[in-house]
């Protein structure tokens, strides 16, 4: 079956702003997004786009469909029998086409120190029970393709916000038993561009691909930032 | 963009998140159970003449729950809430990028705790008289 579907084109050093362009490409059950661009770049080889896993592992073909931002390997032309448009995913500069500059995404998940802090130095494994795993689990299911980052209205606003996938990330730590470096994380948290630039819109759960729900975790960060706000009146 | 380096200073955030979420609780709970009881019964019938008579409310108001039933009362359908509506207007703003800065806070904090302010002054001058 034959399928239009419009991409959102940019060249930084030739267009103001991106413009769409019509390509057809053949559709069956099977299709997604991401087969469906693979096959206009055969016809195309300016299109330029990200992509590597092809099974939402990587999280690397994040775009905007029809405005939503999506996987492209996740996401099936059969579930759009109408009209399709692809664009580079919202809220970030577009460098070409559909690829993002994802530098901001990273520094934000580098700010809230996303790894085991313990001082304690063992050779011995760090032993964790079933219980102590699942406090944590859902938040560390999270791929970094930046979708919720896309969903978020207030890091539209405000691009100093740590956003969605690096407070998850933080949330992820802080729960984990082996951890001790909640005290180093909370900074981040407890300012204005930290759990508290978030208003519980809740689209970045609605668009996850991973279903880790970093609603609940900023909603978590929350009572812990401001159980540490309470602890902080009595420090001083 | 500016690399996060430096440590960001503390939020005054949870204080009117605190006031939201219990002004939040008081939306849900004891409004509709103050309609429930002060409009929507009585106007039904389904109340006896003289449950909401004066001399009954003020001994309510005034003597329960050794004496505080009254201030509970505006704290919960009043004060609490209104700090809820600021806070969603507050941000609102923010989200119209019309405010959202100091100017909103101050506008949206301070005519929730002026109108607050009123109502338990009200309380405590009919208490007092």
């Amino acid at each position: 079956m034959n399928k239009s579907i419009s991409i959102a084109r940019y060249h930084p050093e030739q267009d103001n702003q991106p413009r769409l362009q019509a390509y057809q490409v053949q559709s069956d059950h099977s299709t997604s997004v991401l087969d469906a661009l693979l096959q206009v770049q055969q016809q195309d080889p300016s299109l330029g786009f990200r992509w590597s896993c092809r099974m939402a592992i990587c999280g690397s073909c994040g775009v905007m469909v029809n405005g939503i931002p999506k996987l492209g390997c996740k996401t099936f032309l059969r579930d759009y029998p109408d009209e399709l448009t692809v664009s580079a995913l919202a809220h970030f500069a577009v460098e070409k086409d559909l690829i993002v500059d994802m530098q901001p995404f990273l520094q934000h998940l580098n700010a809230v120190k996303p790894y085991l802090i313990n001082s304690e130095q063992s050779a011995e494994p760090h032993r964790q029970t079933p219980a102590q795993l699942a406090k944590y689990q859902q938040f560390a299911n999270c791929i970094n393709c930046g979708l919720c980052y896309s969903a978020c209205p207030q890091f539209g606003l405000n691009p100093e916000f740590l956003g969605p996938a690096a407070i998850t990330l933080a949330q992820r730590y802080n729960l984990d038993s082996r951890d001790q470096g909640k005290a180093a994380r909370m900074p981040q948290l407890n300012g204005k561009n930290g759990v508290w630039s978030c208003t519980f819109v809740g689209f970045c759960s609605d668009v996850c691909p991973k279903k880790v729900d970093p609603a609940a975790a900023i909603n978590q960060g929350k009572v812990a930032s401001a159980g540490d706000f309470i602890i902080s009146m009595f420090k001083s | 963009m500016k690399i996060e380096t430096a440590q960001p200073k503390r939020s005054d955030e949870p204080i009117w998140w605190a006031l939201f979420s219990a002004g939040g609780v008081c939306f849900a709970v004891v409004l509709p159970g103050a309609i429930l009881a002060l409009a929507i019964l009585p106007a039904l019938g389904l109340t006896t003449g003289d449950s909401l008579s004066y001399a009954r409310m003020a001994d309510m108001v005034y003597h329960s729950l050794w004496g505080l039933a009254g201030l509970a009362f505006v704290a919960a359908a009043i004060c609490l809430p209104l700090f809820h509506a600021a806070h969603r207007i507050h941000h609102g703003l923010h989200d119209l990028q019309l405010g959202g800065g100091l100017a909103s806070k101050l506008l949206c904090y301070g005519l929730a705790a002026l109108t607050s302010a009123t109502g338990v002054w009200l309380l405590v001058k009919a208490w007092v008289s």
